[in-house]
């Protein structure tokens, strides 16, 4: 996990000079430690009821360490939905929002951030306004959008709409506004590069913890997201994860064992995409910015 | 996309880099705006539409009868409105404050401070952010339950110690049953929630300043406490902005945890309705489309006019960026 | 991946044509459930399929309010309903408004003539003021009290004594919990308010509104005074868990901690305390009619068809099915437990068994009685909404937070805002 950045560079950082373990720094640590440890407790639960049949879950003391039920709780979960289909096409959608939301927010962000134009104030109080209108409401509106499309039970009808956010652009925009210089750009442009070139060329190299950031967040939002897929999806070979699992919810009936078992599989590949954009982020960081 | 890297068109061929320059920046933002006219804009007119109308979802759209103003006369003059919008603005502070007081000091922490622990500990506390509350609503309610939650037995159980026993509650706090505690406890997930979204962004957000000028506060003498307040507080201003932005409209747009976390009834007294949860439940519990309509206008209002208000506190530097 | 299905289809229908069976043209028929319908469901194929070999059913399961309210959204905007839909009974009044779902009273479908087929509450639940009817009940929830006999015993205290009027229920429930260190009478004393809301109807009244629409939910309605003020004495003398809803994790833990002494419900709560909810209490628990001699409710579904469905002469088929033929209707109650709501299908022989976990008790002749014994009620289409509010109101009583008076003042002005 550890970077090689750090041996590598010792004399840049003044900070990772010989730390002397003194009292405050050692409060410090104490203090990050036990905040994770109770940041994490949630989530250490997550997994030990995964392995719990549902009576156990609701004991007292509720358990601390895991069970042996986990087979049981995988067969009932794959039993009840055809659980590896719903991931696939919970992948399938955040894979896609992921990929457009990155590429146009950061290009937007781009043209937000380093162009002077008309109606640039405008167009982004614009966008700033839309992020304020609570969107719980749109369900029936966004049910008859999509039928007219014809975009019922198909995966489109929310990758699609998702392509770009508001949030994504505002995000990408205070970055290269603040982190990349404008001598940059004029430089590429007295070369002689096109606008969409500068782009690929600076914006996109230097923008790394920023799209790390946004690329995280899409993702995880869609992938977590229910309300959308709820209104889309018909038919339970459709269902993304978190809707096939709601639908085993009855009730009175919720095999939570089987639940928490398809909630813990359902985080792993957050996890694994989280492994990786966090070494994009910590490497950017330990590396520095590679500008003066 | 692709339009920018085409050669230049033969008739105007000196001004093609002037031509692509000046309309470069409107092709690139297009993508946003129409995807905005195309599935954005529509659910934005039917609501307004629907504010003036009588509704009950269910019924067919034909079923829409109109009746002027009275769905926002009928919120302004409804008590449970604004106590909603009260229960709002508490959480949002409640649980938007510790935040960034935890987030800033820690990024700053795991960018400076943490060696080899850099990568862990921020996926620990990133943790939070990628799990679905919906999914583990079950968890939280053994943490909470009043009889039978983790939570009250630790704090009994620290109770009992010597010394700082007294700092802690000896008695089963009713956390959800009782209206002091409601707020707490849904700030408590909130705050546990996001915390480590925020930490994310200041880290990137961090990573824009310069090394060498704490390379040159360090020489000049200057504590990690003094670097933080002169070189990293100022300059982070600008995600400072964008994170304190994204808390005020998320934290006035709280819906899930104080959902979640009682079961939609708002708790005891109603202390975690929050105003986006009396909507959902005007509109799908009560099924009055129209007064929930226009429900989501007043609060739209109300977001709009704080969120103005943080962003002259934040003056221009922080919207503008370095301009 | 997306094409099986398709592809799956288009097999059978090239096999189909091999056969030079054109007569085998096979209907897919969509049904929406939520849990543990679906499991009724799912068992009711294999007959169901027997009668009518052409028919495929496909089951699309959704979490109970998450089916609702997709249905509610298909249901405004005219398409993306399943041809068969299940229907609880706090959302059939909803539904009944509008026109999106087939009016099953008339012909073809002519659902009247099953009418005395079926328990009698069940019918007007699914009706609307002029007469439509949207649905098919199939199960029912006759209330029952739940009690502890090892835990009345240790406290003196009679089932008899304990369900002869409220106030005896609350002045022997106390010594209950004396007797029973660390137990509940109770899991929340908003039940006590339900029960007495759905039960103490003069002639003429709906639950919240009489027959010319007028609320009933009144400071000065003795029926509502006296469900708040029996709810606020059991919440006062601390009999109750204040566990909110039933199944609710609080709820769960109280139970199977064996911390209850009693619990209304439906008769199908039995399954489930038998299967994981209280297993360690096997033939501890029993059961008695609920307190006062009176007769409620639990939950019931039902099957409607959406006016937008392609399959309707299908979609009757399989409702007749599941709902009318008396095997289906027991084989639905050794599934899941669901009471059956056809009335021959409780005279079979296996009602009038004793039921291994209540220690052997022939409580099931009980809950058919009781079946019987609950009143018709006159819906509203606002009853849903009507509720709601009644049970904030009621909450904010319990809590502390609002007096009885003001609590049902303010219910009362919500209720008439929407009633216009």
């Amino acid at each position: 996990m550890t970077t090689a950045p750090i041996p590598d560079r010792p004399a840049t950082r003044p900070a990772r000079r010989a730390p002397t373990l003194d009292g405050k720094r050692l409060a410090a640590y104490a203090l990050i430690a036990l905040g994770a440890v109770l940041t994490i407790a949630p989530f250490y639960f997550m997994f030990v009821f995964a392995t719990h049949t549902r009576s156990d879950i609701f004991q007292l003391p509720p358990p601390t360490w895991f069970g042996s039920n986990l087979d049981e709780n995988y067969r009932n979960l794959v039993e009840r939905v055809p659980f590896w289909r719903n991931l696939w096409n919970s992948l399938y959608l955040a894979v896609l929002t992921t990929g457009f939301t990155l590429f146009f927010c950061t290009l937007a962000g781009y043209a937000f951030a380093m162009f002077s134009f008309k109606g640039r104030e405008v167009l982004f109080g614009l966008l700033l306004a839309t992020m304020l209108i609570p969107g719980t409401l749109n369900i029936v509106p966004y049910a008859l959008i999509m039928q007219a499309l014809g975009w019922i039970d198909q995966p489109r009808a929310l990758w699609v709409p998702g392509m770009a956010s508001a949030f994504g652009i505002f995000l990408m925009r205070q970055y290269i506004g603040s982190s990349i210089p404008r001598e940059l750009v004029e430089a590429a442009r007295i070369d002689g590069a096109t606008e969409f070139g500068i782009f690929r060329r600076v914006i996109v190299p230097l923008t790394g913890p920023a799209m790390a950031t946004l690329g995280l967040v899409t993702f995880v939002q869609s992938w977590n997201g229910f309300l959308g897929p709820l209104i889309i999806f018909r038919t339970a070979e459709t269902y993304t994860a978190p809707l096939a699992l709601r639908s085993m919810q009855g009730i009175a009936n919720t095999d939570w064992g089987a639940l928490m078992c398809g909630v813990a599989l359902t985080v792993v590949p957050l996890l694994i995409l989280f492994a990786l954009a966090s070494r994009q982020l910590i490497e950017g960081l330990t590396a520095g910015a590679t500008k003066g | 996309m692709q339009a920018t890297l085409k050669p230049p068109k033969p008739r105007r061929r000196p001004s093609w880099s002037d031509f692509q320059r000046r309309y470069a920046p409107y092709l690139f933002i297009s993508p946003f705006f129409i995807l905005f006219f195309a599935f954005g804009l529509f659910p934005i007119v039917f609501n307004a539409y629907l504010s003036f109308h009588q509704w009950q979802p269910g019924t067919g759209l034909g079923e829409m009868k109109f009746v002027g103003l009275r769905n926002y006369t009928d919120n302004l003059t409804d008590p449970t409105f604004w106590q909603s919008l009260k229960n709002t603005a508490i959480l949002a502070l409640l649980s938007g404050l510790p935040q960034h007081l935890i987030a800033i000091p820690l990024a700053f922490a795991i960018q400076g401070g943490l060696r080899r622990m850099q990568n862990f500990v921020t996926a620990v506390y990133f943790l939070p952010y990628i799990t679905s509350i919906v999914a583990i609503s079950v968890i939280f309610f053994t943490l909470f339950s009043w009889q039978y939650g983790v939570i009250n037995s630790v704090l009994n159980a620290l109770s009992g110690l010597p010394l700082i026993g007294a700092l802690f509650p000896s008695e089963k706090i009713n956390w959800l049953g009782e209206k002091e505690y409601v707020q707490s406890a849904v700030a408590m997930v909130v705050v546990w929630r996001y915390t480590g979204w925020n930490m994310l962004l200041y880290l990137s957000g961090l990573q824009a300043i310069p090394r060498e000028l704490y390379e040159a506060a360090s020489v000049d003498g200057a504590t990690r406490a003094q670097q933080f307040r002169y070189i990293t507080l100022p300059l982070l201003r600008p995600i400072m902005f964008i994170a304190v932005t994204l808390s005020l409209i998320g934290g006035l747009q709280l819906f899930e945890e104080p959902f979640i976390l009682t079961n939609g009834s708002g708790g005891a007294g109603q202390a975690g309705l929050t105003t986006v949860m009396y909507m959902y439940r005007t509109y799908a519990s009560y099924s009055d489309a129209g007064v929930a309509a226009a429900m989501s206008w007043l609060l739209f209002i109300v977001i709009g006019v704080l969120t103005l208000v943080n962003n002259r506190a934040f003056g221009r530097s922080g919207l503008a960026g370095r301009d | 991946m997306r094409q099986l299905p398709r592809l799956t289809l288009t097999l059978t229908a090239v096999l189909c044509a091999a056969l030079g069976n054109a007569s085998a043209q096979k209907t897919t028929l969509t049904v929406g459930v939520f849990p543990d319908l679906d499991s009724v469901v799912k068992a009711a194929l294999p007959g169901f399929n027997k009668l009518y070999p052409n028919i495929t059913v496909k089951i699309n399961s959704l979490a109970y309010a998450d089916h609702h309210t997709a249905l509610t959204t298909a249901l405004s905007t005219g398409k993306g309903a399943a041809d068969v839909v299940a229907i609880d009974f706090g959302y059939v009044a909803r539904f009944a408004e509008g026109n999106g779902l087939v009016d099953i009273s008339k012909a073809p479908y002519n659902a009247g003539q099953f009418r005395n087929q079926f328990v009698a509450y069940t019918y007007p639940q699914a009706m609307t003021q002029d007469g439509r009817m949207v649905g098919m009940p199939t199960d029912i929830g006759p209330g029952a009290m739940f009690y502890r006999t090892d835990m009345l015993k240790k406290a003196g205290v009679s089932a008899a004594s304990l369900n002869a009027s409220w106030e005896s229920y609350i002045s022997n429930g106390r010594k209950v919990v004396a007797a029973n260190p660390g137990s509940f009478l109770i899991p929340d004393a908003g039940q006590a308010a339900q029960i007495i809301i759905r039960t103490g109807l003069k002639s003429g009244e709906g639950l919240f509104f009489d027959k010319s629409n007028n609320v009933l939910v009144d400071p000065k309605n003795p029926r509502f005074v006296r469900a708040f003020t029996i709810a606020k004495q059991i919440r006062d003398a601390k009999l109750d868990a204040r566990a909110g809803g039933a199944f609710s994790p609080e709820w769960t833990t109280a139970f199977q901690k064996g911390n209850l002494a009693t619990e209304f419900s439906g008769a199908w709560l039995v399954g489930h305390m038998q299967n994981w909810l209280a297993k360690d209490y096997s033939g501890k628990w029993a059961s008695q009619q609920l307190p006062g001699n009176t007769f409620a409710s639990w939950g019931g579904s039902f099957y409607g068809i959406p006016q937008q469905s392609q399959n309707k002469t299908e979609a009757w088929a399989l409702i007749k099915y599941l709902t009318t033929n008396k095997d289906q209707q027991v084989l639905a109650f050794k599934t899941t437990g669901a009471f059956p709501a056809l009335r021959s299908a409780a005279n079979d022989p296996v009602f009038n068994e004793g039921v291994p976990y209540l220690n052997g008790q022939k409580a099931r002749v009980l809950w058919r009685q009781a079946a019987l014994k609950i009143q018709p009620l006159d819906v509203n289409k606002l009853d849903p909404i009507a509720e709601q509010i009644v049970n904030d109101a009621l909450n904010s009583v319990l809590d502390g937070s609002k007096d009885i008076t003001g609590a049902l003042t303010e219910a009362k002005n919500l209720i008439t805002r929407r009633a216009r």
